[in-house]
């Protein structure tokens, strides 16, 4: 089922909590919704689903113009982050509840049940209460009562967030091949950018109320539109620093206090033409620790991640984040010498916010 | 750990802390209170017994010193309230529950000494009783005069020994009946006794009088379950206050079912002990029962059917139509926002602080208006048990649609919505999803409605004034005030009784209820 929003607005009396959303979604594509709390991610889901009325804007599934269309009738499911399972009833009678409401007969509800326990391995469970479930097995059974009924459309809002990692890591990834499997249009809410890049098609980022972009996950991570998208996705975050890009003999340089970093025309050329300062933003694995390093800087902080240490190196009034080898052993305050990839910095008009080398 | 074992946990722990405290504290509020309370009554004595002889020329200072004495009298409970709190303060910023579990004692202890007090002097054993000072026994020919205290009311009336009794005016009497009738009598009453001397039948007029012929060795039971109780009090640990507490504040209930339930067994009872016509103890019998299904207590022919019937319709329809009402306003007030939801919901508060009798009259000008109206008049006019049920139903509604909002509140959105993703209507919804969520609430409220219904009897004795209609607390009204003499016996048989489906409610409903009180629905996570 293709999706198509256009100029979406919902507001709660004065409260915004989505603004002017256009988005188009592709029929069995899987696209993420990512972004701060409270940005309206749960809002545009909801509205999806039917439970809020659209303020404003056109939201059609397929040909249809479902504004007004009750939510029992847009043939949706969702798994919500608290799974809303119902707790006077056994996992046979929840799974089954949208089958029943369906008026599927008893005995083609009982083979769908368990055939969709099967699949989300939760056979077994059917005759408990959703009390006697852990997370994970609430969290599949949350799953399979969405599925049951064959959707056309299936949202999931934050569904991984109450598991521990490593649970979190094998659902995502059953709930990618199904969603594959099954070729049904969905949609992720997530605050969690790794889930978002490594299950979804595209990913919708959104702050306030507003989408900030839409675009593949590398799209996304290598040519960042806004400000805002470049520092929210990625992990740790992209560092940022005003600098001056000024274009000398052929050469580009970007200068900061004690920092000069040479350019490449392809990264240099949009920056050196806007007048006055701009943010440039490097991500932390584009900077390495080496002794021939072009800018000299003392380490404030050191954080042990397990396998990388994250490093604060401090350079006069600026500070960058960065990854190193544990092996290294570096301590806070031992003098280094960083060394820049600056063919993937990224450029930022410190007005608008804009991207100064991808055009929207 | 539940709250109640940590309850008692932390209980012990202080009591390993410093047990003689505890006890010496006891004992200082105790003795302070001792003190105290002798003190007032001194000063009782002292005003009525020497001030109040002294003035009583005059009728205006006897009256202000009757004011004074009973002041000091009714001083005696705050004095063991001062009496307790200067004990606890000593506690109260440093160990709260200790503060409190020694005043509750303290009070507790000084209250029942302070109750038992009046109790003795005012109902009991020392109460004056009404009496006709002679001796009797019953006979085959009658009530048989045994002695007479010389100088006495029968001795004044100039009865002698060996006179046969045989009725009060035209009563015929036995001894039972006589004693009943005599503990009935005021003082001063004249009774008409005729009785026969030698072969002689003759009346004599004799006036009751008040007397306490009782002997000190009556109370000494009462007085050695007072010390030992005492002295449990004083020095059992810390951690059992609760519990004596718990006892104290509920003996007078716990007496009182007592007395019902020996009283509707027993011919007579005097205090708790059922007595026979002879005054000894025993004297069971089924009587009060019997009566009640025979439909004849002391001459008041009556059905009890109907008016059970009746008692059961109004709590069986209040309660079904409170919860459906309470439960969809609720719903409604929590989750949707529609012009007037705030006033409405202040409104309803004052509507439930509001004293259902200031509106008596009113709703019964109310009723009236319905009942003109035809069809509608037949179900809930005036004289209709629906009509009564319709305004009980009234003043419970505020309280349940509140008690349901909050219940409804504290359901997550997300299960409702779920429920409305999965295929449900509204309606499904309210009803498959979210009432099994608050079925504590709506047996909590069931309960409240069901026992206001069936022990309603201020709106049914209002609004069905003048038919036959009646449930059983207006029947039981009727009949204390349509037999005379009243036979407590039987008006308790009549209590009992009605209490009867509460009881059987509540072994049933009791383990759902401990549920509920014991926090939130079994088996949610
Ligand atoms: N029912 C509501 N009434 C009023 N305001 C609301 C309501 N629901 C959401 N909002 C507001 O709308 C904005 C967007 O909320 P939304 O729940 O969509 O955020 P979110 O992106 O899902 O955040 P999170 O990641 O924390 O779940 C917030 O400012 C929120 O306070
Ligand atoms: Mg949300």
């Amino acid at each position: 089922m293709e999706i198509r929003i256009d100029n979406l607005t919902k507001k709660f009396g004065d409260v915004v909590g989505v603004e002017n959303l256009t988005l188009h979604i592709d029929d069995g594509e899987f696209v993420a919704f990512l972004g701060p709390s409270g940005c309206g991610k749960t809002t545009t889901l909801l509205t999806l689903a039917g439970i809020y009325k659209p303020t404003d804007g056109l939201i059609r599934f397929g040909d249809r113009v479902v504004n007004t269309v009750q939510p029992k009738d847009r043939n949706i499911g969702m798994v919500f982050q608290s799974y809303a399972l119902y707790p006077h009833m056994t996992i046979f009678q929840n799974i089954a509840y949208p089958l029943k409401l369906k008026k599927v007969p008893k005995n083609e509800q009982n083979e769908q049940v368990r055939r969709v326990a099967n699949v989300m391995g939760i056979g077994d469970l059917l005759d408990r209460r959703p009390g006697q479930l852990s997370g994970g097995q609430q969290q599949r059974v949350a799953l399979g009562r969405a599925l049951v009924k064959e959707p056309d459309v299936l949202l999931f809002d934050e569904p991984l967030s109450n598991l521990d990692a490593r649970l979190r890591l094998t659902m995502r990834g059953e709930i990618k091949h199904l969603q594959k499997n099954l070729g049904i249009t969905s949609i992720y809410v997530t605050h969690d950018q790794v889930e978002a890049m490594t299950m979804a098609d595209r990913i919708a980022v959104m702050n306030l109320g507003h989408l900030q972009a839409f675009d593949a996950p590398d799209e996304l991570y290598d040519r960042p539109k806004t400000r805002f998208v470049a520092g929210f996705v990625g992990n740790p975050p992209m560092n940022f620093l005003d600098v001056e890009v000024s274009r000398l003999n052929g050469q580009f340089l970007a200068e900061a206090d004690a920092i000069r970093l040479p350019l490449g025309a392809e990264r240099g050329e949009p920056p050196a033409g806007h007048p006055g300062a701009v943010v440039m933003g490097i991500r932390p694995e584009d900077i390495q620790i080496a002794d021939d390093g072009d800018v000299r800087g003392e380490i404030f902080v050191v954080e042990p991640l397990g396998r990388e240490d994250l490093i604060d190196v401090r350079i006069g009034s600026n500070s960058f984040i960065l990854l190193a080898d544990t092996e290294k052993q570096y301590r806070a305050g031992q003098p280094v010498a960083l060394k820049f990839d600056m063919s993937q910095a990224q450029f930022f008009d410190p007005q608008t916010e804009r991207s100064l080398l991808w055009r929207q | 750990m539940t709250a109640r074992e940590s309850l008692f946990d932390s209980g012990k722990l202080k009591v390993e802390e410093a047990p003689p405290a505890l006890a010496r504290d006891l004992k200082d509020g105790l003795r302070l209170g001792v003190i105290g309370i002798l003190v007032m009554l001194g000063a009782a004595f002292f005003l009525s017994g020497i001030v109040g002889p002294l003035f009583a020329l005059g009728n205006v200072e006897e009256t202000v010193m009757d004011v004074l004495t009973r002041l000091a009298l009714l001083a005696l409970p705050f004095v063991a309230y001062i009496a307790a709190a200067s004990v606890a303060r000593r506690y109260t910023v440093r160990d709260s529950p200790r503060a409190l579990g020694l005043a509750l004692t303290t009070t507790v202890i000084l209250f029942a000494a302070i109750s038992a007090g009046h109790y003795v002097f005012n109902y009991g054993v020392f109460a004056p009783r009404p009496s006709l000072q002679m001796t009797l026994r019953q006979t085959d020919a009658g009530i048989r005069v045994e002695a007479l205290v010389a100088g006495g009311a029968a001795d004044t009336a100039e009865m002698q020994v060996g006179d046969v009794i045989t009725a009060i005016r035209r009563d015929r009497v036995d001894l039972a009946a006589f004693n009943k009738r005599l503990s009935q009598s005021e003082a001063d009453a004249p009774l008409r006794l005729r009785f026969m001397r030698g072969d002689e039948e003759l009346q004599e007029t004799v006036r009751v009088i008040l007397v306490s012929d009782k002997q000190l060795s009556v109370l000494l039971p009462g007085l050695l379950f007072g010390l030992a109780f005492t002295a449990i009090i004083v020095f059992l640990p810390g951690h059992w206050a609760p519990y004596i507490a718990l006892v104290g504040l509920l003996s007078p209930l716990l007496v009182g079912y007592f007395w019902v339930i020996v009283a509707t067994f027993s011919y007579r009872t005097e205090g708790l002990v059922p007595l026979d016509s002879n005054d000894n103890f025993g004297g069971f019998t089924l009587k009060n029962w019997e009566s009640i299904f025979a439909g004849n207590i002391s001459g008041l022919e009556f059905n009890i059917w109907p008016i059970l019937m009746t008692s059961l319709a109004i709590a069986v329809v209040m309660t079904f139509v409170v919860l459906l009402v309470s439960s969809m306003a609720g719903y409604a007030l929590s989750r949707m926002h529609f012009p007037g939801r705030r006033f409405f919901l202040s409104f309803t508060l004052i509507l439930h602080g509001f004293p259902a009798i200031t509106l008596l009259i009113p709703i019964f000008i109310v009723l009236l208006r319905l009942g003109n109206m035809p069809i509608i008049g037949e179900v809930i006019g005036f004289n209709t048990i629906g009509g009564i049920a319709l305004v009980m139903v009234a003043f419970q509604l505020p309280l349940g649609v509140w008690l349901m909002k909050g219940f409804f509140d504290n359901i997550p959105w997300d299960m409702e919505r779920s429920a409305l993703i999965d295929g449900a209507s509204r309606f499904r919804t309210y009803w498959e999803i979210l009432l099994p969520q608050i079925r504590p609430g709506l047996l909590a409220l069931g309960i409240f409605a069901f026992i206001g219904g069936w022990n309603a009897y201020i709106i049914p004795a209002t609004y069905s004034i003048g038919t036959g209609l009646s449930n059983l607390p207006v029947f039981l009204n009727e009949l204390i005030d349509e037999t005379a003499p009243v036979d407590w016996n039987q008006v308790a048989a009549v209590g009992l009784f009605q209490l009867i489906p509460i009881f059987i409610f509540f072994i049933f409903a009791q383990e759902y209820l401990l549920n509920i009180y014991a926090g939130g629905t079994k088996g949610s996570s």
